[in-house]
């Protein structure tokens, strides 16, 4: 039967890595806070890390109150009862043999996320999120490269709090999962539960893939569910949902099988050749055997301590982007395209500390012309660009002072980036501060008169295209110096009063 | 041998201790119940030569100065190693010392070795040792009892007088009273399980062997209180343990039908008769209590756990530590299953396997889901007795020592645990006192159990109970 159309059907399980001072279960340093991210390997292990005989978990209070603000920014429930389970299975990076994690009452549930979408903005819903912990590494290389003489355990990361969040199956295209993947990253990194390094594995994305087809007859039939896992980049998660998306419907063609029970299967994600490649099919699916965790004592969250988290809660993107528009003036797409990236966020807020308004708008427009156009042309964001939000507040003061001209921001924007003075001195040393010396610039504007008098004649006449001649005669006798604004008033007062 | 609050009270008052662990030493050096794994001549003599100076320095050295102690070979010490009776485990060391560990040696007690245990705290008889089998010093050819056999036969044998062991569902009580010493239970969450290798998180916990309730109790304050590294160990503050034996006249005592009607040897039975016309006799109301659950125990306990220690154990994978099987060009999965297989014994994996099959889907609401809810029914069984009663006695087994080999069927041997396992299911605590022996002079163990966290309730019943004995000149501890 021929197929009339398909829908796409993804469900997100998002694993974030939270940026904690030590493990969820015991004190050794966290390999995801910022300051270990470059840990030699096997340096943040203790006893517990080792799962050495005798050791006990102790839980990281920290930990949990991340994951209540994701849960409290989310919408989600933290209910007053949350409890520990054991994931038990095999796996040389798995030092205990099992995994403490949250089987049946997790420490957030419900919420949802708000997406743009092509048809307007959707509601996605949040299933829960559970507080769980992370793994080590396995690898086969050597530090400082080459091949290995057998495996190399690397147990840094284990025990890393990680919070599973898992998304109702709400997504409806690889666009719409990008989308929610990048909202819900970039809330992550304002609430600064998580570096939010996707390279580094601060968050990595499950999507749940299916796809319904619409046939002939008008029935519909929904293929195999394939979790695609551990995806770290976004560019991974659009490529594995198309691929999914295609290669299901294909499948289906050859064999007919559709979605049902001990159907699902587990893919993992070539980036190179760009498409997904069978891990497991259910029949040889692992038996997790949870139970609860007799080494830990339930959790119990009562209004107060959820009272004390929430105050906790910094601004989120949608706050900033109101206050963007609304205070700042900004256009929408402005606004947005701010918040887009946390870290150039935090960088424009750090440039806008005591500002007025207008230069705060003012700053939101030369970051996202003059310097986002800087940091493309050198592959790079802006923030890594050299330039400090300091020296760039110093440069839009200077600007709004109308001490430089606007053909000057650039050239000095440029220069900062390279050192570290300030804009005032640079403006000094490369000539570029304007002169307002009355004299000198009716001398210039008596000169450009002079050289262009049918010019003149047009624009007294009321020709306004006409002052672009007289204008650059002017820049040209002042050698760029001249204050074009005032050139411009001093015309109109010369030749129309 | 003196108690362990004579030998404090000797040091702390310029006795050696030097002295008194050099006796130590070479009782167990003599000793061939094979009782001790590993013993720490030059580590003990170093520490009771700082207790010996710091008390001539005039310095505090502790309740326990110079009190000579064995620890059981699952709780972890930085010095020797730490085995649990296991091939597995045979050549581990420590990188830490217990919480109890370093909470004895503060309060001045030297540990003076390693003494043996089932493997991993699994069995009865100590039989399952990988170190071989530990001879119980009441009569060599039978067994001390287990898992913490090698504890029961070093304080029986007089060599130490006091040492740790554990009890996960009688593995301190059942031994004491095979071997004719006292062992005490405390309540969960009394005393930290920090370095404890664990069998049965929720059910396992440390607690003294001693020559009477009075030892046990000055041990027991010395090992009590909350811990930052375990957190199902109650928060309270650590305090010392005042034994004051309490009036029988009054005292309620609860005498579960199901402990004197059947299972019982005919000695075991002739002690409980006695047990309850003396205590009448000294003024105490004995109460009848119907038990009704306690046939269940046996299942229950096995379920939890078995299911508890199949994941507690994953950690020996021959990865990180432990036994590794030599096998050149394995994968991953065979490795780790070609290492336990070999580093494990028979009764470890025999339960490793069950434990895993009462969790695995289709199975776990049989099994475990309902050996939690039958848990839940038996605890609250004991907290409506102890509404009636202020403890409950019966035998601590239902037969004295038997022979070694004698049992070879494990069912018949996770019997002897008929009313031990009880107080592990409920977390309450629970107490053996020898009290007399049979007709081949074996020891008899008495069994008291309070109400969770009234360990100090029971101790002062048992000490009275101890005076009672002692007064009617029924044979008490065979150290004495």
């Amino acid at each position: 039967m021929q197929i009339v159309s398909t829908r796409t059907v993804v469900g997100m399980e998002i694993h974030l890595e939270l940026s904690t001072q030590s493990k969820n279960f015991t004190s050794a340093p966290c390999l995801a806070h910022p300051d270990r991210w470059d840990a030699p390997a096997n340096t943040l292990v203790d006893p517990v890390t080792m799962a050495l005989p005798g050791t006990l978990p102790v839980l990281n209070r920290e930990a949990v109150e991340l994951s209540m603000m994701v849960g409290i920014a989310l919408g989600s429930d933290i209910p007053d009862f949350c409890k520990w389970d054991r994931k038990n299975y095999f796996y040389p990076d798995l030092p205990k043999g099992y995994q403490i994690s949250q089987y049946d009452l997790p420490l957030c549930v419900g919420g949802s996320i708000e997406i743009e979408t092509e048809s307007g903005p959707r509601t996605i819903r949040i299933r829960r999120a559970h507080l769980e912990e992370d793994t080590g590494k396995l690898g086969h290389e050597l530090p400082g490269g080459g091949k290995a003489d057998g495996s190399l355990l690397d147990l840094n990361r284990a025990g890393t709090p990680l919070l599973e969040i898992v998304s109702e199956p709400d997504l409806q295209s690889a666009e719409e999962a990008v989308t929610f993947a990048r909202e819900l990253h970039a809330l992550c990194v304002f609430l600064g539960v998580t570096g939010g390094v996707m390279q580094k594995g601060h968050m990595r994305f499950e999507p749940n893939v299916n796809v319904v087809m619409t046939l002939e007859d008008g029935s519909e039939v929904a293929t195999p569910i394939a979790e695609v896992k551990n995806l770290n980049s976004f560019r991974a998660i659009k490529g594995a949902i198309e691929y999914e998306s295609k290669r299901q419907v294909e499948q289906w063609k050859k064999d007919g099988v559709e979605m049902g029970p001990g159907r699902k299967a587990t893919f993992g994600w070539d980036p190179e050749k760009m498409r997904t490649i069978l891990q497991r099919s259910k029949e040889d699916a692992h038996d997790y055997r949870y139970f609860p965790e007799p080494d830990l004592v339930p959790l119990r969250v009562d209004q107060g301590w959820r009272d004390q988290v929430r105050s906790r809660l910094p601004e989120l993107p949608q706050a900033r982007r109101q206050r963007y528009t609304g205070i700042y003036g900004l256009p929408e797409k402005d606004a947005k395209a701010l918040v887009a990236d946390p870290n150039f966020c935090f960088f424009y807020e750090e440039a806008i500390e005591n500002v007025s308004s207008e230069a705060a708008h003012a700053t939101a427009k030369l970051l996202l012309n003059t310097a986002a156009k800087m940091a493309n042309e050198h592959n790079t964001t802006v923030p890594e660009l050299g330039v400090s939000p300091q020296q760039v507040a110093a440069l839009v003061e200077l600007r709004a002072s109308g001490d430089i001209g606007s053909n000057a921001v650039e050239t000095i924007f440029g220069l900062l980036c390279q050192e570290d003075t300030d804009a005032a001195q640079i403006a000094k040393r490369e000539g570029l501060l304007q002169v307002r010396d009355e004299g000198a610039m009716d001398a210039w504007v008596a000169a450009a008169v002079a050289a262009h008098p049918q010019a003149a004649q047009d624009f007294a006449a009321g020709k306004d295209a006409a002052v672009g001649r007289l204008m650059g005669e002017v820049m040209k006798q002042s050698g760029g110096q001249a204050d074009a604004s005032a050139v411009r008033e001093k015309l109109i007062a010369t030749l129309r009063s | 041998m003196r108690s362990a609050r004579d030998i404090a009270e000797h040091v702390n008052s310029g006795g050696s201790a030097v002295q008194v662990v050099e006796e130590a030493l070479e009782r167990i050096h003599a000793d061939t119940s094979n009782a001790f794994r590993e013993v720490f001549d030059q580590s003990a003599l170093t520490s009771a030569a700082e207790i010996d100076r710091r008390i001539i320095a005039g310095e505090s050295a502790g309740p326990l100065a110079g009190v000579p102690v064995a620890i059981k070979d699952n709780i972890c010490t930085r010095e020797g190693r730490t085995s649990c009776g296991s091939k597995m485990l045979e050549k581990y060391r420590s990188p830490f010392d217990a919480t109890v560990v370093t909470r004895l040696q503060d309060a001045g007690a030297v540990v003076v070795g390693k003494v043996n245990c089932d493997e991993f705290a699994m069995g009865s008889s100590t039989e399952t040792c990988h170190f071989g089998p530990v001879k119980n010093p009441a009569d060599p050819s039978r067994v001390p009892g287990g898992s913490s056999g090698g504890s029961a036969a070093a304080v029986a044998a007089g060599l130490v007088p006091v040492a740790l062991g554990s009890d996960t569902g009688g593995s301190i009580r059942q031994p004491a009273a095979f071997c004719g010493v006292t062992g005490f239970k405390p309540s969960y969450g009394q005393v930290s399980r920090w370095g404890l290798v664990a069998f049965a998180s929720s059910l396992d916990q440390i607690g003294p062997f001693t020559t009477d309730t009075a030892d046990a109790a000055l041990v027991f304050g010395v090992l009590r209180g909350g811990d930052p590294n375990d957190g199902t160990c109650e928060p309270s503050p650590a305090k010392p343990c005042q034994i004051k034996p309490a009036d029988l006249k009054g005292m309620r005592v609860g005498v579960p039908i199901q402990a004197t009607t059947d299972g019982n040897a005919k000695s075991v039975s002739k002690m409980m008769a006695e047990v309850r016309d003396q205590m009448s006799k000294a003024g105490a109301e004995m109460v009848e209590v119907d038990l009704s659950l306690l046939d269940q125990g046996i299942s229950t306990y096995y379920v939890i756990a078995t299911a508890e220690a199949s994941s507690n154990l994953a950690r020996f994978d021959g990865i990180r530590y432990g036994h590794r099987a030599h096998a050149p060009g394995a994968g991953p999965d065979e490795l780790m299953a070609l290492s336990r297989s070999e580093g494990f014994g028979a009764e470890v994996r025999r339960r490793i396997l069950l434990g895993t099959y009462v969790l695995s889907a289709g199975y776990y609401d049989a099994y475990y889901n309902r050996a939690l809810k039958i848990r839940r029914m038996i605890r609250d069984e004991y907290l409506k007795a102890f509404a009636t009663c202020d403890v409950l006695i019966s035998p601590t087994t239902p037969s004295t020592a038997f022979e070694l080999g004698g049992i070879t069927d494990p069912v018949e041997m996770y019997l002897c645990d008929r009313y031990t396992v009880g107080a592990n299911i409920a977390g309450i605590p629970g107490i053996s006192i020898p009290f007399g022996e049979d007709e081949q002079s074996l020891p008899l163990g008495l069994q008291l159990l309070a109400a969770p966290f009234a360990d100090e309730q029971l101790l002062n019943a048992a000490a009275s109970i101890e005076a009672l004995r002692d007064q009617a000149g029924i044979r008490g501890a065979r150290n004495a």
